[in-house]
């Protein structure tokens, strides 16, 4: 502060309230999607409650760091991802033996296989379980899932997901397009089971 | 030296043709092929189909009691 810094007066301390409360209304409003994201970067609804709480907090704290103009709820979400890495996540090693990766068609592929010759590519879809779809998305190994959660979940785009996570933008696509990959491969298990 | 397999080729392109990262050249060219190929046209519409899914079935909506707390976290009025 400089010497010549004034007594914040009346008109100023009334715009800063008016300004705090225009920020705790919009961070508000964005809860639900904040929240979409929240859910399914943790393994319980429990954890995900308590992360938005203390995102939401800590928001309310220090919102005057928040730019005016720019991206509120990448901000939200960047408050939230470094809480939940500060929550002592354990830093989770992709296993060694890690399975050969399928492509990009293999899901389908497995689908209309198991199919009772049913291949409408709208339908063959039902095979899958909301319960397939979730258990095999808390089952991507964190790295991957974070991305896979942020673009295809929350709708950000491959420079906000950068920015969040704080990564660069080519590590972003690898680990989504592996992510996608894990979970197709992951839903196909579970779907069809082991067999060819 | 393989062959240019155009599935192969168009199954790589999938991911950045559905997030929307391709020259217009690449589109063009993957379209082309989506055209004339059932099999490649088949697997793109099931990702469509797929990604949509997907964002449905994870959809797990806040409770009303956690909407209350967040509301309770802003600074009391003076």
């Amino acid at each position: 502060m400089s010497e010549t810094t004034r007594e914040p007066d009346a008109r100023q301390l009334a715009t800063e309230a008016r300004d705090r409360v225009r920020f705790e209304e919009d961070a508000l409003a964005l809860s639900d999607q904040v929240y979409r994201v929240a859910r399914h970067l943790v393994g319980s609804r429990e954890e995900a409650e308590d992360l938005m709480q203390e995102t939401y907090a800590r928001a309310f704290r220090s919102w005057q760091s928040f730019t005016p103009g720019t991206n509120l709820r990448a901000w939200l979400l960047r408050i939230l991802t470094n809480l939940n890495i500060d929550r002592g996540r354990k830093q989770q090693r992709t296993p060694d033996t890690q399975p050969l990766e399928e492509g990009d068609y293999f899901l389908y592929n497995k689908l209309e296989a198991s199919g009772d010759g049913v291949s409408d590519e709208e339908r063959v879809v039902e095979r899958l379980s909301q319960h397939d779809v979730v258990a095999a998305l808390s089952e991507v190994p964190h790295d991957f899932r974070d991305v896979v959660v942020l673009v295809d979940i929350g709708d950000f785009t491959y420079a906000d997901a950068a920015q969040i996570l704080d990564i660069p933008i080519g590590t972003v696509m690898s680990r989504l397009h592996r992510g996608r990959r894990i979970l197709k491969q992951t839903m196909a298990e579970s779907a069809v089971g082991g067999e060819a | 030296m393989m062959a240019y397999d155009p599935c192969a080729h168009c199954e790589e392109m999938m991911q950045p043709y559905m997030d929307r990262v391709i020259t217009d050249a690449e589109r063009a060219e993957a379209e082309t092929h989506l055209n004339e190929c059932t099999y490649c046209r088949k697997r793109y519409k099931f990702e469509e189909t797929l990604r949509q899914f997907v964002r449905q079935a994870v959809h797990e909506p806040m409770t009303v009691e956690l909407k209350t707390k967040l509301a309770g976290l802003r600074t009391p009025l003076q």
